[in-house]
């Protein structure tokens, strides 16, 4: 069944492109959802009937390591995957997101064929 | 380190996997040199390198770049283009992040901040060191500028 996406982004353009680049990456996707920071996303994810969550890390109000830490001691959402869509990629900050539950990293900038090499297996 | 090289790939491969426009670096401005521009998104860097970088962009350029990325006419310079060039200046600080950690130098990204306006300048960071390389395209030139110091 297709899957439910929320993507979480302070940049609404970005959101936009990640919408898009799933589009042309042939992936199946069920509804999209947006937030804008991981305060919204959280209320988003206990609202709606999400399946992954595709997250940035540089956000205001709650960036994407908050988010994943506060979603981690919420059990009615807790083992919902996140992959992180993000300019960092330290391995300093990407290890601190797997021990937090992040399945997986993709950087910006990306063309849909990479997002389809790499969320492709996930969705 | 090359910084001007490293600004350049980095803006190209921007450009490259999501704008779709053709850039071309031009030779990078002499000290005190500036563009015009209407609408300039910064991005603070702090750490083992501190810096400024900033995306400079007259308004019919940041407004194609704008519809570019949004896939829609864009006519006014507004929210969407004030988003929009942050998340370049986001990107390419990305970028220059990555070749300063592969170089050792710890390096943290703030949040974008955009201004529009018709008389801007940029300042600050007494003592800095400026690279400053415009880039034509076929909607006009912009610029990417940084102002830096490595401790």
């Amino acid at each position: 069944m297709a899957k439910n996406v929320l993507l979480v982004d302070d940049s609404s353009t970005m959101r936009k492109i990640i919408s898009r680049s799933l589009r042309q990456a042939g992936l199946d996707f069920g509804e999209i959802y947006e937030a804008g920071d991981g305060q919204e996303a959280l209320a988003m994810l206990e609202k709606e009937s999400i399946d992954i969550v595709l997250s940035d890390i540089n956000m205001p109000n709650m960036n994407g390591i908050e988010f994943l830490r506060e979603k981690g001691n919420r059990p009615a959402i807790k083992d919902i995957p996140v992959f992180m869509i993000s300019t960092e990629t330290g391995e300093d900050i990407i290890g601190e997101a797997k021990s937090l539950g992040a399945i997986g990293a993709l950087k910006k900038p990306f063309t849909p064929d990479k997002v389809n090499e790499v969320l492709g297996p996930f969705m | 380190m090359d910084l001007e090289n490293v600004l350049i790939q980095a803006t190209l491969e921007v450009f490259a996997a999501m704008i779709f426009i053709e850039i071309t670096p031009e030779k990078p401005l002499e000290a005190g040199a500036a563009m015009e521009y209407n609408l300039t998104s910064l991005i603070g860097l702090a750490g083992d390198f501190k810096g400024i970088l900033a995306i400079q962009c007259p308004a019919e350029v940041a407004m194609g770049i704008t519809g570019a990325m949004l896939g829609m006419e864009v006519t006014e310079l507004g929210v969407d283009a004030q988003d929009a060039i942050g998340e370049i200046a986001n990107m390419v600080a990305g970028g220059l992040k990555e070749a300063l950690t592969s170089s050792g130098k710890k390096t943290e990204l703030a949040i974008p901040t955009t201004v529009i306006g018709t008389s801007i300048r940029t300042s600050g960071l007494s003592g800095s060191s400026r690279v400053m390389i415009p880039f034509s395209s076929p909607l006009g030139q912009f610029g990417v500028e940084l102002r830096y110091i490595i401790t």
